[in-house]
């Protein structure tokens, strides 16, 4: 049998469990994101280039908003840095492959199924979401279009791929290393992903959550965030944000070891200062679970609560 | 456009420049870019720590990025310089930690001051309660028998580009919130369909309105003036064309407005059963529904595919008129269609469902008086 990719285009790109073929797939992926993304922030832009309405109408321009920031982050800026952790960990910590390489297709093409999905919204009555990317309940549930329910499907799908990417990190990291490759001696870009898998698999499922009570109380009559039937509409905002601050540093951590690859490089020196901060961004990881509320300070919490998440986030 | 660039640029630079040449009016207060220093006590104590914080960030960046730069000037290839390859120092990660951690506690100090401040929301001497609506805030003089709607006053030919944008563009509402000088007045923020947040910069409050709860803030100022602020929690399509005004006044004048208001609100309750013609409901209505009903259903009633019902040849529109008042005055469930019974008069409410059944083509032709409306809120 001859080694080597697939010749067949099709069979190459579909059904590759090569990690380098997966993250090239991730990187356009993210690319075609970043492009439809930028392509919404056009229209808000173009609109907001003069005050008053001139091109489009004020239902548009919250869909626009609204998939503008979903799609920026779910879908550009989260697949690009999955696709450089496929290409860059197994080469970084002498490993052949990523542990599990066909969850690795599968956790892929999934993402293309769920934006297509989510866009597609846009075209249907109603129009796409229209809640802002932080889909506040109620305006995001009792007030939400139909259409919703397609969002929802989608933040699962988009759940589902981002916690199998980890998950994938996670293995290939703790199993394939290669002998002598001891854990204080891997690269910053694999401990800072190592850490954001971790951030990952933690508060995705918060997300899923966070969106199943949408569902039920849209579709099922439930009331976890309407005050009306004993629920609470701040407890949207608590649990949203339980996700939404480790989503920050699932996102800038990566970066972070990137910086801290390229200055070494580039300074020909080595990273000064290795073991603190391995032990920095640990932290950084672990105190981004306990100052949520710090996006919340005008919402009416108690003082104590409001001096407590303060003093934590300082 | 020089001009606002300067302006722009001078607020940025100095941002107290401002306030030193003058009183602070809505307008500059629009062009500036640093927060205002505001009017009240807790206003300015955030912004006093806002500028300490600025400084402090300001100092750190230039000493940092300063640094930065001339070992990256100084030290460069070109030069000859090779890369000393040490790469720890205890001393000085531990001084780093422990200097920023410093910073910090010198920070929470005030901040923790000021926060207290905000929380004080006890002892009022006027309570005020605040409703966030779909796109319009209500206010209420607890215990006066005072209540009314404050709508975007700017018309949607301005917004729409068809007549010339006036001076005070989208910060102008019908009737603005009063309060008096030197009182604490305490407001009691809560919402009526989705969270909005409503915020006066100038009095240094921003609390959001939640459906099914209530928060406090307060303000207490002795400058007399008007204070323009915003919704800042997107609650849908008339997010921003829900804007917040507050007009300060003497006590004097105070009190006067508000027997004035009284007095609007008895003459009121004694003209309900007033028999209105068909053509003076009409007209009545047309506004009314300009104001409170085109935002959804949309000024030719057709309303939006999917979202928001058509009215015209709409079988409720059509149907008897207990059913359709029934609709205003109930909302309903589980959609974004409101009751209006809190929002609008007997008489507004009476006048749009006319309007409704007797505009675009829909030719019911039946009168429906304030009384019906009435009657029906009775019998429920």
């Amino acid at each position: 049998m001859a080694h080597g990719p697939s010749q067949n285009f099709f069979s190459r790109w579909l059904f590759s469990t090569n990690h380098k073929d997966i993250g090239t797939l991730y990187l356009w992926f993210s690319f075609a994101m970043f492009l439809l993304g930028g392509f919404f922030a056009m229209v808000i832009r173009a609109e907001l280039f003069q005050p008053g309405m001139q091109l489009i109408k004020p239902e548009f321009f919250v869909q626009m908003t609204t998939m503008h920031g979903l799609v920026m982050v779910f879908g550009a800026i989260m697949p690009a840095f999955v696709g450089l952790a496929n290409w860059m960990i197994p080469m970084m910590i002498g490993a052949p492959d990523m542990a599990l390489p066909r969850m690795n297709n599968l956790s892929f093409w999934i993402l293309p199924f769920a934006f297509t999905m989510l866009t597609a919204t846009l075209f249907m009555e109603g129009g796409g979401p229209n809640f802002g990317w932080t889909f506040y309940a109620p305006l995001s549930t009792t007030y939400a279009p139909d259409t919703v329910n397609y969002f929802i499907f989608g933040v699962h799908m988009m759940g589902a791929s981002s916690i199998m990417g980890s998950i994938n990190i996670i293995a290939t990291v703790m199993n394939m290393r290669a002998p002598g490759m001891t854990y204080m001696k891997m690269p910053l870009f694999v401990w800072t992903w190592v850490i954001t898998a971790f951030l990952l698999v933690a508060v995705m499922p918060v997300l899923a959550g966070a969106v199943t009570m949408m569902l039920m109380d849209i579709n099922f009559g439930t009331s976890f965030f309407d005050a009306a039937g004993g629920g609470d509409p701040v407890l949207f905002q608590h649990v949203f944000w339980f996700f939404g601050h480790p989503e920050v540093y699932i996102i800038i951590l990566p970066a972070f070891g990137v910086v801290s690859q390229i200055i070494p490089t580039f300074s020909r020196k080595p990273l000064f200062g290795y073991s603190s901060m391995v032990y920095a961004t640990a932290s950084i990881a672990f105190l981004s679970f306990i100052v949520w509320a710090h996006h919340m300070f005008t919402v009416g919490m108690p003082i104590a609560g409001e001096l407590y998440f303060m003093y934590a986030t300082m | 456009m020089m001009k606002r660039a300067k302006a722009l640029f001078l607020g940025l630079l100095s941002p107290s420049s401002l306030l030193l040449a003058g009183s602070v009016s809505a307008e500059s207060a629009t062009r500036q870019l640093n927060m205002p220093r505001g009017v009240t006590e807790v206003s300015q104590a955030a912004y006093d720590i806002h500028m300490i914080m600025i400084w402090i960030c300001t100092v750190i960046g230039v000493l940092v990025f300063g640094f930065m730069f001339y070992v990256m000037y100084a030290h460069r290839k070109s030069r000859g310089v090779t890369a000393a390859n040490f790469h720890e120092n205890l001393v000085v990660e531990i001084l780093w930690t422990i200097i920023p951690a410093l910073i910090l506690i010198v920070m929470a100090v005030p901040a923790t001051t000021a926060l207290l401040k905000v929380y004080d929301t006890g002892n009022p001497d006027i309570d005020i309660k605040v409703t966030g609506y779909q796109w319009k805030w209500q206010y209420e003089y607890i215990g006066e028998g005072v209540k009314f709607m404050s709508e975007l006053r700017t018309s949607q030919d301005e917004i729409y580009g068809r007549a010339p944008k006036g001076e005070h563009y989208l910060r102008e509402v019908t009737q603005p919130l009063v309060i008096p000088t030197n009182k604490k007045v305490r407001f009691l923020i809560t919402g009526n369909d989705v969270i909005h947040s409503w915020w006066v910069p100038d009095f240094g409050v921003k609390r959001d309105a939640v459906p099914g709860l209530f928060t406090a803030a307060w303000a207490k100022t002795d400058q007399p003036g008007t204070y323009v602020g915003e919704c800042t929690e997107l609650c849908g399509l008339g997010h921003a064309f829900m804007p917040v005004v507050v007009e300060v006044k003497e006590e004097a004048e105070y009190e006067e407005w508000l027997a004035g208001k009284k007095e609007e609100a008895a003459l009121y309750a004694s003209t309900i059963g007033k028999q209105w013609t068909f053509d003076e409901l009409m007209v009545k209505g047309e506004e009314v529904y300009g104001r409170s009903c085109a935002g959804c259903h949309q000024a030719n009633g057709e309303g939006i595919a999917g979202v928001f019902p058509a009215l015209k040849d709409s079988p409720i529109a059509l149907g008897p008129a207990e059913g359709h008042i029934g609709i205003l005055i109930e909302g309903v469930a589980g959609s974004s269609m409101q009751s209006f019974a809190e929002q609008l008069s007997e008489v507004e409410i009476a006048a749009v469902v006319h309007y409704e059944r007797n505009a675009w083509g829909n030719d019911v032709g039946d009168i429906v008086q304030p009384i019906d409306v009435l009657n029906f809120k009775q019998s429920q």
